[in-house]
């Protein structure tokens, strides 16, 4: 096999797509494949010289599909900047709508983007394939449920901001205003009411999806498999939390590898450069960078939910451990590694981010006026880490001493997957491209691949989950484009 | 009758806050009108559901990248049209699916919707300003988008228009 030179242009028209490289040798077979997630530029141009203060409300504004995980992280990470630890209240309250927002996307994900694949099935044709599809399948009465309890949502989380275009609610040292009783009410019924339909989502995903072999061989099947470290946040007792905790990482054995506070993220995770590609590969420093390969001597490494539940030890709710412990029991104990697996452990984290709702919203801490501590210390750096809907989030400010940030730098979470997510798509093009010829089903088995990890993709901030615009090159092995396959 | 002229896109990221700065101007011409709404939102696309429902017409306005037109033209098109536009937008990939379950879940959703987007060269630089040739399609933008709604309110039927694209006032019949 001759050793062509890879040239990818990074200047395209079509930057909003995600964009898939691929290369064959001589025998028509895939040597290698790429993915790119389109990425915002400048951010730390943009963010330099501006105070820490507005990180909350500038970065929630960035992305149009995960504001509030965003506005959170920013926040923390102004908690740690001025090493102020809010009161009890407010870290209740931002956990209470942390979990709001995650039961709201995590739900609007599982009927828009996995359902379509689960629901309606990967071989039904394209046109029935979408939400549509799925509504036809499990009736009009639950498609206005899933609309109602987002909206009912949505809603609950205006309502702590502010009816406003920036809406203010995370400050450093805690929040703007506390929850009065009438907020509080409007919780407990928002908090009921996700529960109920985190159950019978979960009931639906069992009838429909694991009561049908072929369902669960597809989502079993070594073709979606890969064998990594996965890293999450974990609360004391290593189970699941989305808004504060420990980082912590489990080997491809499952055993714990690391544990670590997010501000010592930098001397665990590092980026690595590809010479194709201006995105950059998140891995494990301790492991080290051996390539797009799977095991326990390659630093690659995962995020969101499958990842999750694998680096936890439990959930930390009653039914949503039950849910927990008959994922694992299913799927032959942990770590689970089948990448399709992520629609139903995101179902299972839905449950947990209402049932947490419900726990949060009744705890009469909730109702305490205290919600701010006052910043005193001189700023300097400061990190903070949320679990996003997609994984990881970290915020990284360096300010002068007044507060104005000198250096910024974020993790988002689609980047830590990103090496993963190049070996599932290089995965999926290998097993339908054959002498040279590109079989019919490349689109849907790449799609495939990476909807799962539901990548983070900036151009999708009008339009709906699933709608990533797809360009797809094939080269020959001199190099020269061959066929475009392009979905808009 | 309620008409919605709904700005979307990030005004963070240079050209895709054309619609967003389209409603401003708009709103110092139409703002306080009876029977008009104008909001601006940098909400994903599962929002728009939110956003269209009470309104019996629409007007969106965006930024696309085609890659079709030169930065500045200004598309138009009608909702029910997007599936046979020719590459359409990702960013209303979405739309036509959004009317489909509107419609499946009898929601009140908009008789007419349609959608001003204008070609534009740069949305994804951070802090980025509005590059010059959709700078530039800004006024044309504003006035286009004003007599379609002076027409609407003061005639009971909308004329059923092509969908078409123009390019400083120029109008470009296009399938």
């Amino acid at each position: 096999m001759s050793r062509r030179e890879i040239v990818i242009d990074p200047i395209t028209r079509l930057e909003g797509h995600g964009k898939i490289h691929i290369f064959l040798n001589e025998k028509g077979e895939v040597d290698r494949a790429y993915f790119q997630v389109p990425e915002l530029r400048g951010f730390e141009k943009f963010a330099v010289g501006r105070p820490a203060e507005e990180m909350p409300q500038i970065t929630s504004r960035i992305c149009g599909v995960c504001p509030t995980a965003h506005h959170m992280a920013a926040t923390k990470a102004l908690d740690d900047l001025y090493q102020v630890d809010p009161p009890p209240a407010a870290k209740k309250i931002r956990e209470l709508v942390y979990c709001t927002f995650m039961v709201e996307d995590h739900a609007l994900h599982f009927y828009f983007l996995g359902g379509p694949d689960f629901v309606v099935g990967p071989t039904a044709p394209k046109a029935e394939r979408n939400i549509l599809g799925v509504l036809a399948r499990v009736g009009l009465e639950i498609g206005r449920e899933v609309i109602g309890v987002r909206k009912q949502l949505r809603d609950l989380i205006t309502r702590v901001g502010g009816k406003v275009i920036h809406p203010v609610f995370g400050l450093p040292g805690g929040i703007a205003k506390p929850l009065t009783p009438e907020d509080r009410e409007a919780f407990l019924a928002g908090a009921d009411r996700a529960v109920q339909f985190a159950l019978f989502s979960l009931k639906l995903f069992e009838d429909i999806v694991l009561k049908n072999p072929q369902y669960v061989e597809w989502i079993r099947s070594e073709a979606y498999t890969h064998r990594t470290y996965y890293m999450g946040l974990v609360d004391d007792r290593n189970r699941v939390n989305f808004y504060d905790g420990w980082l912590r990482v489990v080997d491809p054995n499952g055993r714990e590898f690391l544990k670590f506070p997010v501000r010592d993220y930098l001397k665990h995770i590092a980026e690595h450069v590809e010479p194709w590609s201006y995105i950059k590969f998140c891995y494990l420093k301790d492991v080290g960078w051996k390539g797009f390969v799977d095991g326990p001597e390659s630093g690659v490494y995962s995020v969101a939910p499958l990842a999750r539940l694998n680096a936890a030890d439990g959930m930390a709710t009653p039914r949503a451990q039950e849910a927990y412990e008959q994922f694992y029991a299913t799927l032959g104990g942990k770590p689970v590694h089948h990448t399709l697996a992520n629609h139903w452990a995101r179902l299972i984290e839905l449950l947990y981010a209402a049932e947490r709702m419900q726990e949060l919203a009744r705890d009469p801490e909730i109702l305490d006026p205290r919600v701010r501590t006052l910043p005193t210390a001189v700023p300097r750096e400061g990190i903070g880490v949320v679990e996003a809907p997609r994984g990881t989030l970290i915020h990284h400010y360096e300010t002068d001493e007044r507060g104005i940030i000198t250096r910024a730098n974020l993790i988002v979470a689609t980047q830590n997957n990103a090496a993963r997510i190049a070996m599932s798509v290089d995965k999926a093009a290998r097993s339908v491209i054959r002498n040279g010829e590109v079989g019919e089903g490349i689109l849907n088995l790449v799609e495939m691949a990476f909807r799962a990890y539901d990548p983070c993709h900036a151009c999708a901030t009008h339009a709906l989950p699933g709608q990533m615009p797809l360009l797809i090159r094939i080269y020959n092995p001199r190099g020269e484009l061959v066929r475009e396959i392009r979905r808009d | 009758m309620k008409i919605l002229i709904l700005g979307l896109g990030n005004d963070l990221l240079g050209d895709d806050g054309i619609g967003l700065l389209t409603v401003r101007a708009l709103r110092e011409e139409l703002g306080g009108s009876e029977g008009i709404e104008l909001v601006e939102s940098s909400l994903s696309g599962l929002a728009l559901l939110d956003l269209l429902i009470g309104y019996d017409r629409a007007i969106l306005i965006d930024a696309v990248q085609t890659g079709r037109a030169p930065p500045g033209t200004i598309w138009r098109w009608r909702a029910e049209e997007l599936g046979s536009v020719r590459a359409p937008s990702p960013h209303y990939a979405g739309l036509p699916e959004l009317l489909a379950i509107a419609r499946a879940l009898r929601l009140p959703f908009p008789e007419q919707i349609e959608i001003y987007a204008v070609e534009v060269a740069d949305p994804r630089t951070i802090g980025g300003a509005l590059t010059p040739a959709v700078r530039q399609a800004l006024p044309e933008l504003v006035r286009q988008i004003r007599e379609r709604v002076r027409k609407s309110l003061s005639v009971d039927a909308i004329p059923e228009g092509q969908p078409g694209k123009s390019q400083a006032g120029r109008t470009i019949e296009d399938g």
